[in-house]
């Protein structure tokens, strides 16, 4: 790691959601974080995916994000998309391991839409 | 050939982009957000005295010095008798340095900067000129100079009836890939006056516009074909037109900037024709648009393309010609491959 790791999964991720999607999305960077709040984790600044794509390959893309995760390193407690509201655009995708602070907020939210800017993906709930 | 290039604002980038000053007529820049604004993002936000010592630095290197104060929307502001007098307490300071022109948008500040200074007056491609009558308008207002609305940039006959019913200067803008009769033109433009002008600025977290016009052009680069682009190989075809030619990208790196001058100086560039298009800078590490592939295209069709798109089809053939995309950006394995392999909405 990293930089070259980071790279070549940018590269990968980009590609498989090319092939499924049937058109040449762009990953415009991925990055790994950390926040002050004690969340960390990896955003993928998207430009061309859409909320449709979401929906209806949203089974396909599940390991994609699992596989991302597991290649960085990564234990996400939540993994959504980041939307501009009530639009098409997916502006990121968002893997995020909560803080203790965080983790109720998100905890509380219900459906795929618990905010109208957030689509959830994945959600580990504590036992 | 004059050359107006723009400037990220400030002290460094204009010494560096002066190494060419040969080749560069005048360079224009943003002023402060505090007064009047501009309509497209800025990087700086030169106070007084940094355009003072800037422009003393063009001049001194023989090369104008064009600040741009053309905020699309300034909600009303200019019209009060405080926004009256702010904007002329400004103008004038402006006057003072010794600004050689000034761009705006607003008819009214149109008017009543030639009425009241002495100093030219430039119709920013913000206020849409796109024919003789409006050109005919702003002529009459005082305007020294309009950039045409880059919409028709390839509308000759257009081009042509501007030309003839107006004396003054005439202005292209050659590299702005915005999408042609852009839906998102107006909203866009106001919002950017607002976020990159006085307070109160909108605290906003994604720029639907942009993405927006990311998003269709990332489906469909048909719509990159179509912007009203000029290439530097067609400038030649605009010289009965005007002489006078702007570059658009003051938010790129000087690097980026002189790669354009050199392009349209030279009247030629090997290479991605995206590398020279100011927006969209991101789909650069897209697409790959052979420039030279579109050689002999705006002299053979676009020239006297009627727009009827869904009737021709020529755009979308030679989309699937040149077009490439790139795959496994930023590794080892990059490649490009052409733009048909991955769109099954071809």
């Amino acid at each position: 790691m990293m930089t070259e790791e980071l790279l070549k999964n940018r590269a990968e991720f980009e590609e498989k959601l090319r092939k499924l999607i049937g058109r040449p999305v762009l990953l415009i960077e991925l990055d790994l974080f950390a926040l002050p709040c004690g969340c960390a984790g990896i955003t993928a600044n998207m430009r061309g995916l859409e909320v449709d794509d979401l929906d209806v390959f949203e089974p396909q893309i599940l390991p994609l994000v699992k596989e991302m995760a597991a290649n960085l390193g990564v234990k996400p407690t939540v993994t959504f998309a980041r939307l501009v509201p009530g639009s098409s655009i997916v502006a990121s995708l968002n893997w995020r391991t909560l803080c203790l602070r965080c983790y109720p907020e998100f905890a509380r939210g219900e459906g795929k839409m618990p905010r109208p800017d957030l689509y959830m993906l994945m959600f580990e709930r504590k036992k | 050939m004059k050359l107006f290039v723009p400037s990220p604002g400030h002290i460094d980038s204009l010494k560096e982009l002066l190494t060419q000053k040969e080749k560069i007529y005048s360079i224009f820049m943003a002023g402060s957000p505090d007064y009047i604004g501009t309509g497209r993002s800025n990087l700086a936000s030169p106070q007084l005295e940094d355009i003072a010592a800037q422009t003393e630095y063009a001049h001194k290197n023989g090369v104008k010095m064009e600040l741009v104060l053309n905020s699309s929307c300034m909600g009303g502001r200019q019209l009060t008798p405080e926004g009256y007098r702010i904007n002329h307490w400004y103008i004038k300071k402006l006057v003072d340095i010794g600004i050689d022109s000034i761009v705006v948008a607003d008819p009214y500040l149109v008017e009543t900067i030639s009425r009241d200074f002495d100093v030219d007056v430039v119709v920013s491609v913000l206020a849409f000129v796109d024919s003789p009558q409006k050109a005919e308008f702003f002529e009459d207002l005082g305007a020294s100079s309009i950039v045409i609305d880059s919409n028709v940039n390839r509308h000759f006959d257009v081009l042509h009836a501007i030309r003839d019913s107006v004396d003054c200067e005439l202005k292209l803008l050659v590299n702005e890939g915005c999408l042609y009769r852009c839906p998102f033109r107006y909203a866009h433009f106001n919002f950017f006056s607002h976020a990159f002008g006085p307070e109160p600025r909108p605290n906003v977290l994604d720029d639907y516009y942009y993405l927006k016009c990311l998003e269709l052009r990332v489906e469909n680069p048909e719509l990159i074909i179509k912007s009203p682009w000029i290439r530097p190989e067609d400038i030649k075809l605009y010289k009965d037109i005007t002489d006078v030619y702007k570059i658009g990208g003051r938010t790129h790196f000087v690097d980026w900037i002189l790669n354009c001058v050199n392009a349209y100086h030279n009247e030629s560039y090997e290479g991605n024709l995206m590398d020279l298009l100011d927006c969209p800078k991101d789909l650069k590490d897209l697409f790959y648009i052979s420039n030279k592939s579109l050689d002999g295209v705006l002299e053979k069709q676009w020239k006297n393309c009627k727009k009827v798109c869904n009737k021709c089809g020529y755009c979308r053939t030679l989309t699937k010609k040149v077009a490439q995309v790139y795959t496994k950006g930023g590794t080892e394995q990059e490649a490009l491959a052409p733009w048909e392999t991955f769109s099954v909405k071809a």
